[in-house]
């Protein structure tokens, strides 16, 4: 009874949040509590598992804040590593934003490549990609799409291919590091793997698929974005416009970079992302000042509920044997074949995040990967990065399946560029499909 | 005109409000705002208009857009919400003008020149009347009628509190078929004038 229950919870969690009837956090906080009250109190009479689940001890141990040898795995349930750290990055990222660091980014980079169309494509795909490997795809897109429009119209180009390859760019760059993607954030902290772990894996995958992807773009779009219509450059904005407070740019740059430096390091300091976050939100709101209130009060509060309520939902799935059941399934249909269970993996998270939100299905996705590489004896990192790159590049095939993807097309709607369904799916989908299958050849070649 | 007079028409499909709207706009000499909002809003942007219009009072396909921090990529909801910022300007402005539909009567509630009617029809006078205007069999008008209105319910009530159609939303709502469009005009006008009138 507690397995249906967890299911029926979970599946009408997902129609609702696909549906949009109430906002997200409130529906996985519904949810999460109906977890907690029918599957673990009624259905499975367990306080040992909702306390499991609910995972407040983890907070109080010291391998939480530093672990001075090998990662270790984290217990199920939520995950407040990941709750921590990415409140902690919202509270610099607000205050980079504030200073007026992206657009000043965005304009200087437009500058030095002497506001010519296609220079400012590429380097704004290559922008794209690197920023989101440390700041949320959400946060680059906005600046990014913006400053698009802003250039489109001083330079009279239209804007909508470049928004387009920004928003793949920075799905792409997210799945390069273990802080880019919600996902990766999770697959991380759940089994423990670090920053290098990540850069060394996904990160190389990436890197060859920026490649093919800068090239796909440029051959699709040449043609809309070689014309430089606009000679006379002298009255454009200048970058430094861009910056609000000078000093609170500087120390912006500097917790940015210390933030970058951190997390490059955390496996040879032994600092946990959730120190990171923390320690870099605390320094961000120490340098705002006055305006530290105001940083704080931006923080996307809802986002960090999601995450709670979506952790207790998968907790209920995983307690109960649920996901237990769907690796058996998997390990059965691939016959043990490894190949064919990657493949399963990489294609199915794939698809599926092309129409549900990413998250969701990672988290879901982790016990499952678990359960396959104890039962099947395959191992779980080649298994962890299959479903990294799937559930990451898969998301950019159609205009719901990731955040940048929406903030991306809204941001052009909203300037007056509408890009359908039509439109988004024809640029996106064939290279979201280049990029996946890149992606499990080199799995592939490197890992079996 | 001195003073300023915002009138809002929501119709059903067939009722001949739009009609109406256009002799109401004319009798007052003021600027009518259909879907040509959509034309001003382009040129306002600098971007070729032709894209908006299949969005156009198009209810949101929730299954086709999402929302992320206040962000919506329906391109509908978008559309929706860059008319409703125009209206709520030219209004800010002090501009005087006439505007069907695009729930105008919710969006500009706040502006005490708004002077917000419902024009609907008889069922039997609606289908004559658009089986004549697109050369269309009866069953089909019948069908279009019921889509057209469904859509713009859909459209209304998304983004409105009111119910679409429900008279405690407009200062005055009118069965066209009884009078027929012009006698219509001739009564809202008389009813905008002495509205006016009582402003002084």
């Amino acid at each position: 009874m507690a397995q249906i229950l967890a299911i029926v919870i979970f599946v009408l969690m997902f129609l609702l949040i696909i549906t949009e009837v109430f906002e997200r956090h409130i529906i996985t906080m519904a949810a999460g509590l109906l977890t907690l009250i029918l599957v673990f109190g009624i259905g499975m009479h367990s306080p040992d598992a909702m306390l499991h689940t609910l995972n407040f001890q983890e907070i109080f141990t010291a391998g939480f804040w530093y672990h001075s040898g090998e990662a270790a795995e984290n217990a199920s349930g939520i995950n407040w590593a990941t709750i921590l750290f990415i409140a902690g990055m919202m509270v610099m990222v607000e205050g980079m934003g504030h200073v007026g660091f992206f657009r000043w980014l965005c304009m200087r980079i437009a500058k030095l490549v002497q506001y010519k169309t296609l220079p400012i494509f590429i380097t704004f795909m290559i922008m794209s990609s690197v920023l989101s490997m440390f700041i949320d795809s959400i946060t680059v897109i906005l600046f990014l799409a913006a400053v698009t429009v802003e250039l489109a119209q001083l330079l009279k180009f239209n804007p909508v291919p470049m928004i387009l390859a920004e928003i793949f760019c920075a799905n792409l760059g997210g799945a390069a590091t273990m802080c880019g993607d919600p996902p990766n954030i999770i697959i991380g902290t759940s089994l423990g793997y670090s920053f290098a772990d990540f850069i060394s894996n996904t990160g190389v995958i990436v890197a060859f698929a920026l490649v093919i992807t800068i090239m796909y773009f440029y051959i699709v779009f040449r043609k809309d974005l070689c014309h430089n219509r606009v000679k006379d450059t002298t009255a454009f904005p200048d970058p430094k416009e861009a910056i609000k407070d000078q000093k609170g740019f500087v120390l912006s740059c500097v917790i940015f970079l210390c933030a970058v430096v951190l997390l490059v390091t955390h496996a040879q300091t032994g600092l946990t992302v959730a120190t990171i976050g923390v320690a870099v939100a605390v320094v961000t709101l120490l340098a705002a000042g006055k305006d530290a209130l105001e940083l704080l009060k931006k923080v996307d509060y809802k986002t960090l509920l999601f995450f709670i309520g979506l952790f207790i939902v998968v907790g209920g799935l995983e307690e109960t044997g649920v996901l237990e059941v769907i690796a058996g399934f998997i390990g059965k249909i691939s016959g043990g074949n490894v190949k064919l269970m990657i493949a399963i993996i990489i294609w199915g998270s794939a698809v599926a995040s092309a129409f549900v939100d990413n998250i969701p299905f990672a988290a879901t996705m982790i016990p499952v990967i678990k359960s396959l590489a104890a039962t099947q004896g395959v191992d779980l990192t080649t298994l962890a990065w299959a479903l990294s790159m799937g559930t990451d590049i898969g998301g950019s095939a159609t205009p719901i399946g990731a955040s940048a993807n929406v903030v991306g097309t809204a941001v052009a709607a909203k300037e007056g560029y509408p890009i359908g369904w039509g439109k988004y799916c024809k640029e996106l989908a064939p290279i979201t499909v280049i990029v996946v299958l890149f992606s499990m050849v080199f799995i592939f070649v490197r890992y079996l | 005109m001195g003073k300023q007079l915002i009138i809002s028409i929501g119709r059903e499909f067939g009722s001949g409000g739009h009609e109406i709207a256009e002799m109401l706009a004319e009798r007052f000499g003021l600027k009518l705002y259909d879907s040509n909002l959509l034309d001003e809003i382009a040129s306002e942007k600098n971007v070729d208009g032709y894209h908006f219009e299949k969005y156009d009072e198009v209810p949101r396909n929730i299954l086709f857009s999402r929302k992320v921090k206040g962000f919506s990529n329906s391109m509908e909801e978008n559309i929706a919400n860059m008319q409703f910022d125009y209206l709520q300007k030219k209004a800010a402005k002090g501009d005087s003008f006439v505007v069907v539909g695009r729930c105008a009567e919710t969006m500009l509630k706040a502006y005490p020149a708004l002077i917000s009617i419902f024009i609907l029809g008889d069922w039997d006078h609606k289908v004559e009347r658009v089986q004549r205007l697109y050369h269309l069999p009866l069953a089909e008008a019948e069908t279009y009628i019921l889509r057209q209105d469904k859509k713009r319910k859909n459209y209304h009530n998304y983004y409105c509190n009111g119910k679409w159609g429900d008279s405690r939303n407009y200062d005055i709502s009118i069965n066209s078929s009884k009078l027929g469009e012009e006698a219509t005009a001739d009564m809202l006008e008389d009813y905008i004038r002495k509205c006016l009138a009582l402003r002084d």
